[in-house]
């Protein structure tokens, strides 16, 4: 990660700005996430990779896409809407959670505490964005079909994969079944553990389209201090004041 | 309590019991993974049984406020059966709450993390002080130590308002929640849980006591007061119509067109109040009140679920789908079964106190058995 290069990819960008944000003092860090929508193609592939990244069971996604269709026949365009947590700086989450479970760390990002959450989903509930969601406990290989004693068997699938927890926020957390994040509130966090050893977060290392920004907005020489400035952009539901961390460029 | 009306309620409550085992023990099993509701409708039926259950004690409140704050001495010898009564759905309420928290054995935190920006934290607070109060307060009803139950009376009534205000501004403070977001949500929780809670006292007092002029006096206090919150609801309607915002005309049309607001409207509204402002009988006052009591858990879940109902980010729903996902909701066998073995064991509780404690005679007979 040395010189510029003329011509390189976003990536190698934001790699380089990451090295540069993870020098400072974590308080002066601002963690932000730009999105341009006339880049993203709607392939999911951020939606997957974060599942794949974060072990999410069931019913849990931390950034699904929104598809719409827009105007009348024969004006008509398709708009893909990436909607991670918003990283609200004046979340309405953390306000109602009665244990103070959830909060904002030092670089803006809102984060679960699962040892001390007791899944009331009170925040879910509070979320203008449906960005939350709960782990009920759900499993991907229950039901599925069994092949005693196979290496591609049901046990065999469910140990390999989904009984392997994640290692979301740096943490080793119980095999899946006998402890948190079952019964907790879950969100996305902005691939904090990645962050931690030098890697942007999934999603946005998986965006085919290159859409999907990502660095330190205090940093004056970031890509994405660089994109804040543009005429493009907006955030979801301004109206509400919740000051969301991630942006969109129309 | 006579031994036969004993042996009928504990008989229906032992059913109850067996027939809602089932339930709890998958629930305990099982955490919250047999459930219908999801992350879009975090809250179900479970949670509208614990607004049904404040709504009740807040009949206890009412009674002894008219009878030891506002000098109404006839209600007296309803004191000691409605402060049981009150302690009785305190527990239903919070046996409601905690089996719906995903990790209750963590409940602990309340005490050790509090968050007093939180209304749930402050929800907490209130109900424990209401059980305390109330605790104190029944023992010294059948003490017949009416100087410290008149000192409780002024610690419940400032203790009672904000327990029941809280619980409406637990709601009214969700922005972009359409039909809960409003100074209003307080008022008329205050109110639909003194409806609720006059009306289960009035019954009781038919059922239990057999005195005519006291269920005629509490049928009057619930008539007016039923006839103050469906006025309170209208004004929910049409502000929530005159906003016209897809959200609201979304939860509006969800609640409108649901089965358990037309029950809670039709015979937990026009009916009793037919029935209360009509021949004035104990009969009929009876009635009246019991069809507000069983109609009331499908107000709250009128209330509750149009609201969680609204996708708050159009075009979320089809793309990432799952039954978790999902706005849609039905509570399943396992939350009626779960509900059907709290509701037993509150009858239970309630029979044996009604048999077994000196709660429902009047003020001589408890200091004598003291």
């Amino acid at each position: 990660m040395g010189m510029p290069l003329p011509v390189e990819d976003h990536l190698i960008t934001m790699q380089r700005d990451l090295k540069r944000a993870l020098a400072k003092e974590p308080g002066h860090v601002r963690w932000t996430m730009v999105i341009d929508l006339a880049r993203c193609i709607g392939c999911h592939a951020c939606t997957i990779g974060c599942v794949a990244e974060n072990k999410l069971p069931p019913g849990v996604v931390y950034r699904p896409v929104v598809e719409e269709e827009l105007g009348r026949y024969p004006d008509v365009r398709r708009r893909f809407t990436p909607r991670p947590c918003q990283q609200c700086q004046n979340p309405p989450c953390t306000k109602v959670c009665p244990v103070t479970a959830t909060y904002k760390n030092a670089q803006g990002v809102v984060v679960v505490d699962y040892d001390r959450c007791i899944g009331c989903r009170y925040c879910l509930v509070a979320c203008p964005y449906n960005a939350r969601t709960s782990d009920f406990g759900e499993w991907y290989v229950k039901g599925t079909a069994m092949a005693e004693g196979k290496l591609v068997g049901r046990e065999k699938a469910g140990q390999g994969y989904e009984a392997t927890p994640a290692a979301e926020y740096g943490r080793q957390w119980p095999v899946r079944g006998q402890g948190s994040p079952m019964g907790n509130a879950r969100k996305c966090h902005f691939c904090l553990h990645r962050l931690a050893v030098g890697l942007l977060p999934a999603c946005v290392t998986t965006c085919v389209g290159r859409a999907t920004y990502f660095g330190d907005r205090n940093d004056a020489a970031s890509l994405v201090s660089e994109l804040l400035g543009s005429p493009r952009l907006r955030t979801l539901k301004p109206e509400l004041g919740t000051q969301p961390a991630v942006y969109y460029l129309n | 309590m006579s031994v036969s009306s004993f042996r009928i309620l504990a008989g229906a409550a032992l059913l109850g019991l067996l027939a809602g085992a089932w339930g709890i023990i998958e629930r305990l099993l099982h955490g919250l993974n047999p459930v219908a509701f999801g992350s879009h409708v975090p809250w179900g039926l479970w949670v509208a049984f614990y607004l049904f259950f404040l709504g009740l004690s807040a009949g206890a409140f009412l009674v002894t406020m008219l009878a030891y704050l506002f000098g109404q001495e006839r209600y007296e010898s309803l004191g000691r059966l409605a402060a049981f009564t009150v302690l009785v759905c305190i527990a239903c309420e919070l046996l409601f709450i905690t089996l719906d928290l995903g990790r209750f054995e963590r409940i602990y935190q309340f005490v050790l993390s509090p968050n007093p920006s939180s209304l749930m934290f402050w929800m907490f607070v209130l109900v424990n002080a209401m059980g305390a109060i109330y605790t104190f307060k029944l023992w010294f009803l059948i003490k017949g130590d009416l100087g410290k139950v008149k000192a409780l009376s002024w610690l419940s009534m400032p203790v009672g308002l904000l327990f029941y205000g809280a619980n409406g501004a637990f709601f009214a403070i969700l922005l972009g929640r359409p039909l809960w977001n409003s100074a209003l949500t307080p008022v008329m929780f205050v109110l639909a849980a003194l409806v609720s809670g006059g009306a289960l006292v009035a019954f009781l007092c038919w059922a239990i006591k057999r005195d005519d002029g006291l269920t005629l006096g509490l049928g009057r206090v619930v008539a007016w007061l039923l006839v103050a919150l469906l006025l309170m609801e209208l004004a929910q309607i049409i502000i929530a119509h005159q906003s016209a915002t897809p959200a609201a005309n979304a939860a509006l049309g969800s609640m409108l067109s649901g089965l358990p607001w037309w029950l809670h409207v039709i015979l937990g509204g026009v009916v009793p109040l037919w029935l209360l402002f009509g021949g004035q009988t104990p009969k009929g006052v009876a009635a009246a009140c019991l069809l507000i009591l069983v109609t009331f858990v499908a107000a709250r879940y009128a209330f509750l679920l149009p609201d969680l109902g609204v996708t708050r980010l159009e075009g979320l729903g089809p793309f990432f789908v799952h039954a978790r996902l999902s706005t849609d909701y039905t509570p399943n066998l396992n939350e009626w079964l779960v509900s059907i073995w709290v509701v037993s064991l509150g009858v239970l509780l309630f029979a044996l106190g009604a048999r077994y404690l000196p709660v429902t005679g009047g003020r001589e007979e408890g200091a004598e058995h003291v």
